[in-house]
């Protein structure tokens, strides 16, 4: 055994000169004379017309959608079967990931390969409006330059294509908007006695009675990856706010965003709120049946209460989005809505858009689509499908309709997910039992390191 | 004793062979290192300079000397990156070192040979569940509402899934996923070791009146000393490579674990999200200078590894 | 892991009294491990016996019904028309094909680095060694740039190429035949008018089945968990290995992604069932190969 440690010093010598190495490597490149080490800024193309590829009529296109849209694509091949598709399904950018910016950078480097037409959400054509890397065209096609009429871009419900517009192009045609409104039990509302609220006081107030008088009852939660879109975008809070295209401003010591997180707060430690996800794993389980209010998008319906909390019919019931006491003007948040981005590399342009705007604008699929439609004209139809409505205790058109026009614009599309900080810097912190109010400036932090790693001027005023 | 000596036996005799011969045999050497050898210039050599090469440029192929690291090292995720991965590597390290070899040493001399080995074969499963399928299961061992051993998770005070997956607990999951995947292969490999000390070195040990552990300690312990380290650099090699346990609980938690929570992550966000090539290279750069510099130490230290004396 | 210090203490007393002490830690340490080792895949072969609901209602060590086994294995083959067989295909192409290709390459290099001498020998094993131990994951991302100038991505092989470099499996097979290859019997067949290539095939090949079949485990097995490089080279989900599958399975399960997920028949004794194929292959092989695999391990100091 003790000759096993005569030295060795051949070998020791290789391994350290490898290490040697490199570190000379990079004292040699410390006294070079350098470039600067930042990426190339893309150049904004609006200026510059959109060319399209060659383009071979008749050439199958890929389509990559998420499971949730995947039937309505696939009731589009069974309407065309002239056209050739290829269908992909992937997790179509939910809560924040980045699985389709990836691929695009990938094959931005191949040269090759890029789906002909995407399901994304809102963040995706921040990126996808611009070229990836210098030369590269960017992926999404402006779609406002002669591939859809503007009669069609005007449909959409108002401010519903802010999200795709960027250098006064229309880069995508949005599928279905999420407009936050009040959720609520009717059921339970009715046989307590008590009245809908209309604005945040009232929310409060009555969550507080809830909690003394029908204690484990909820009336909200703010720990799903998205529940800051609920409530912060609907209080109006400055916290995504793009005052230029590359200057953001995140300023969370606002009274909009403290009034919130006070009230939040208050509810949350009279256990009226909870700090665990709607969408949790335990949660349908332990808490599903004592949601008393929610306070979310107008797809909880149908996924949350009836998929998820297996709710009866006839008992949830929605109303309008909260007012502030004293403000004339309603806002509300927006809580997903994808979008459908067509690629400026696919050789069947025509086959493309008209899959897009078959799939956002026509009756045919909107009608039955799992969520609510951006389009005009479509989301009528929706309404007018008892199927949306049967579920509900009331007449969810008016509540949703209102929203849908009241989703507050001060909340800005940046280049990254507005849940990525929320997820993993507020949530850890509401676990372990910090009041959102002293973690405001964190997620600040946070929301600023990361807008400054996308190229992003930020500022709090 | 252990094959990484042995062959110091075997090689000896090579450089008194004949030189006539020389030629010829080196020639076949040529040939039968051959389709290696691409393969190492391809994936092995090429990469890595070209890794190099990234982080000393910029997208526009100029140089910039440091600068693409002076970038990284002042990104706001690059120190809790390297932290955790830090705070990882020293648990899982330690405690690797230590159940292995204890068992290892329990399962060979305190126990039968018979139930030693279904033992060793028990411990030995979970290693068939390497990657995905390791986290995907722990991430139902440790949700309080799926767990067999929830009563355990909540006597702990952890009520919901989101209370284990709380930042400071983070380290210590990914342990635990590695420790339960990795750890049986090795007391196997352990036992093993400790299996081939011979019988009289023993016998000798307990004539003088070392009892089982004293004997562990100062005879198998020290005997096995190259295995260990050998360990412990495959743990540490695959230990810097954290991507997909993170990227997964990321996904699982719905967010909860930051997207940077690894250095490969960071590399990974560098290099997709933010379309930043070079910056990710020199992300990539200073984790193999960590991972070479670590492994390094620990050869030159240890004796292991012999290519050949001079 | 916090006992050792007591163990140690008690060795120093020279403990031969109190035997029943230690004997009780043994005891409860052993018993700790198995617990931890086994609970999770009995807990995971039992799951997809249950319905999402029974899993998270039931007793988690209970057994639900063979018909619930039928109804999931339905579902998870019903998922993305069959995505699943696809999947394990494809793992099957890789693994398989880039171990073919390992064993080709490998055994020969090992062979000549342990027992021919050649200009250069030295530099191959050093940097054998150090792309061992150095970090495989930080070099995908060159690999893939390398692979796409090359215009392999979206093929087999910008998998089965880079999966085909195994700087271990050399190294196990150099440390093999150095050590368990007398010199004398090559040197005798040298004499007798064997050629290199004869030496190899008919006296070093016939010996290295144990060292063949060690490597052509760890190989396979990598390969088929890994899930870093396939994730970032395939472009699209019909080409992914069953890991990077399982990823997308994950995904799509409700209680992981409840807005991309919503409408899918995949939920936990799914997935379970998913984890449990997608291992399969891999536990066979770890069932039959736990005795070759040791002896091969430790092939090099053989106490017969």
């Amino acid at each position: 055994m003790e000759s096993s440690r005569s030295p060795r010093t051949g070998r020791r010598h290789s391994l350290l000169r490898a290490a040697a190495i490199t570190l000379s490597l990079a004292t040699a490149a410390a006294l070079a004379g350098c470039a600067s080490a930042d990426t190339t800024t893309p150049s904004a193309s609006g200026t510059s017309a959109f060319k399209p590829v060659t383009q071979k009529t008749g050439s199958q296109i890929t389509v990559w959608a998420d499971s949730t849209r995947l039937p309505s694509v696939q009731a589009y091949q069974k309407s065309h079967p002239d056209v050739k598709m290829k269908i992909v399904t992937y997790d179509g950018g939910a809560d924040g990931s980045t699985y389709l910016q990836s691929k695009v950078q990938l094959f931005d480097r191949t040269g090759s390969g890029w789906p002909d037409v995407v399901f994304g959400n809102p963040t995706d054509v921040t990126w996808a409006s611009e070229a990836t890397k210098p030369g590269a065209r960017p992926f999404a096609a402006p779609l406002d330059e002669k591939l859809v009429p503007q009669t069609t871009l005007d449909g959409f419900a108002k401010g519903s294509l802010t999200p795709c517009q960027f250098n006064g192009h229309t880069y995508c045609m949005r599928n279905d908007i999420a407009q936050v409104l009040l959720w609520y039990n009717k059921s339970l509302m009715d046989k307590w006695g008590y009245t809908v609220p209309t604005t945040w006081q009232e929310y409060e107030a009555l969550g507080k009675k809830v909690a003394k008088e029908h204690p484990g009852y909820l009336v909200g939660s703010v720990g799903d990856t998205n529940s800051h879109e609920s409530y912060f975008w609907s209080g109006q809070c400055p916290a995504f706010d793009l005052v230029k295209p590359d200057t953001l401003r995140t300023d969370l010591q606002d009274p909009k965003c403290t009034r919130m997180a006070t009230l939040l707060d208050n509810l949350i430690s009279a256990k009226a709120v909870a700090t665990q996800g709607f969408f949790s794993q335990g949660f349908a389980k332990n808490s599903g049946s004592k949601v008393l209010m929610a306070y979310g998008p107008s797809w909880y319906g149908q996924y949350l209460f009836k998929a998820g909390f297996k709710t009866p019919a006839k008992q949830i019931a929605a109303a309008p989005p909260l007012a502030w006491e004293g403000e004339s003007t309603t806002a509300t948040g927006n809580v997903g809505g994808g979008v459908w981005m067509v690629s400026s590399h696919s050789a069947n342009l025509k086959s493309s858009t008209d899959l897009v705007t078959w799939l956002t604008t026509s009756d045919a699929n909107q009608a039955t689509a799992p969520t609510y439609p951006a389009y005009t004209q479509a989301a009528k139809a929706w309404l007018a499908n008892p199927a949306n409505k049967d579920y509900f205790a009331n007449d969810v058109s008016g509540p949703f309709e209102q929203a849908a026009n009241e989703v507050w614009t001060g909340w800005s599309n940046t280049k990254f997910s507005d849940s990525t900080a929320w997820s993993s810097v507020v949530l850890p912190a509401l676990t372990a039992g910090k009041s959102l109010t002293e973690t405001l400036p964190a997620w600040q932090q946070e929301i600023a390191g990361e807008a400054k790693t996308q190229g992003y001027k930020v500022v709090d005023q | 004793m252990t094959l990484l000596e042995t062959e110091r036996v075997a090689v000896s005799p090579v450089r008194h062979g004949t030189t006539p011969r020389r030629t010829g045999r080196g020639r076949a050497g040529y040939f039968f290192v051959a389709g290696y050898a691409v393969l190492l210039l391809a994936f092995g050599v090429f990469p890595t300079g070209y890794a190099f090469y990234l982080s000393l440029t910029n997208d526009r192929g100029q140089f910039t000397g440091v600068n693409q690291f002076v970038k990284v090292v002042q990104d706001y995720r690059f120190v809790p990156a390297f932290t955790h991965m830090l705070i990882y590597l020293v648990m899982w390290l330690v405690t690797l070192v230590v159940v292995v070899v204890l068992t290892a040493v329990v399962l060979r001399s305190r126990v039968r040979p018979g139930t030693s080995a279904l033992f060793r074969f028990l411990y030995y499963i979970p290693g068939a569940l390497a990657g995905v399928a390791s986290v995907l299961v722990w991430l139902f061992m440790l949700d309080p509402d799926v767990s067999p051993v929830s009563r355990l998770l909540d006597a702990m005070g952890f009520k919901t899934f989101a209370a284990v997956l709380a930042p400071g607990n983070l380290p210590l999951i990914l342990m635990l996923i590695a420790f339960w995947t990795g750890a049986g292969g090795w007391m196997v490999v352990m036992y093993g070791a400790l299996n081939n000390i011979p019988d009289e070195v023993l016998e000798a040990a307990r004539m003088d009146g070392a009892g089982p552990w004293r004997t562990a300690w100062h005879i198998q312990i020290p005997m096995i000393r190259q295995w260990i380290v050998y360990m412990t650099i495959m743990a540490f090699a695959t230990g810097t490579q954290l991507f997909v346990e993170p990227q997964l609980l990321q996904t699982a938690s719905l967010g909860r674990v930051s997207p940077t929570w690894s250095p490969n992550q960071l590399a990974y966000v560098y290099a997709f999200q933010q379309g930043d090539f070079n910056g990710a290279a020199a992300i990539s750069v200073v984790l193999l200078a960590v991972g070479l510099l670590a492994a390094g130490l620990l050869v030159a230290r240890s004796n292991l590894f012999k290519l050949d004396e001079k | 892991m916090t006992q050792t210090t007591p163990f140690l203490t008690a060795v120093r007393r020279r403990a031969h009294p109190s035997r029943s002490l230690p004997f009780l830690v043994v005891g409860l340490l052993l018993a700790f491990l198995l617990v931890f080792f086994v609970l999770p895949v009995i807990w995971l072969l039992l799951a997809p016996s249950k319905t999402a609901g029974e899993v998270v209602r039931d007793n988690p060590l209970s057994f639900g019904s063979f018909h619930q086994i039928g109804a999931a294995w339905r579902h998870l083959f019903a998922f993305q028309d069959g995505a699943m067989s696809r999947w394990l295909l494809n793992s099957a192409i890789y693994s398989g094909g880039s171990l073919v290709l390992t064993l080709l390459v490998s055994v020969p290099a090992g062979y000549a680095l342990a027992l021919t001498k050649f200009r250069g020998r030295k530099t191959l094993l050093v940097i054998t060694l150090v792309t061992m131990i150095m970090p495989q994951a930080t070099l995908v991302l060159p690999i893939f740039l390398e692979l796409n100038r090359f215009h392999l991505i979206g093929t087999v092989w910008s998998l089965i190429l880079p999966f085909s470099f195994y700087p271990f499996g050399v190294y196990l097979v150099y440390i093999y035949f150095g050590s368990s290859l007398p010199r004398d019997l090559l040197s005798a067949a040298r004499i007798d008018g064997c050629t290199e290539w004869q030496l190899f095939s008919r006296i070093a090949l016939p010996l290295a089945k144990p060292v063949i079949g060690l490597v052509a485990f760890f190989s396979f097995v990598g390969n088929w968990n890994n899930f870093f490089l396939p994730y970032l080279v395939l472009p699209n989900s019909e080409q992914f290995p069953v890991q990077v599958g399982l990823n997308q399975l994950l995904t799509s399960t409700p209680s992981f992604n409840p807005v991309a997920g919503a409408g899918l028949n995949i939920t936990i004794p799914e997935l379970a069932l998913a984890i449990v194929i997608a291992i399969l292959p891999v536990l066979v092989l770890f069932l039959f190969s736990q005795r070759t695999l040791v002896s091969g391990m430790l092939a090099g100091s053989s106490k017969e």
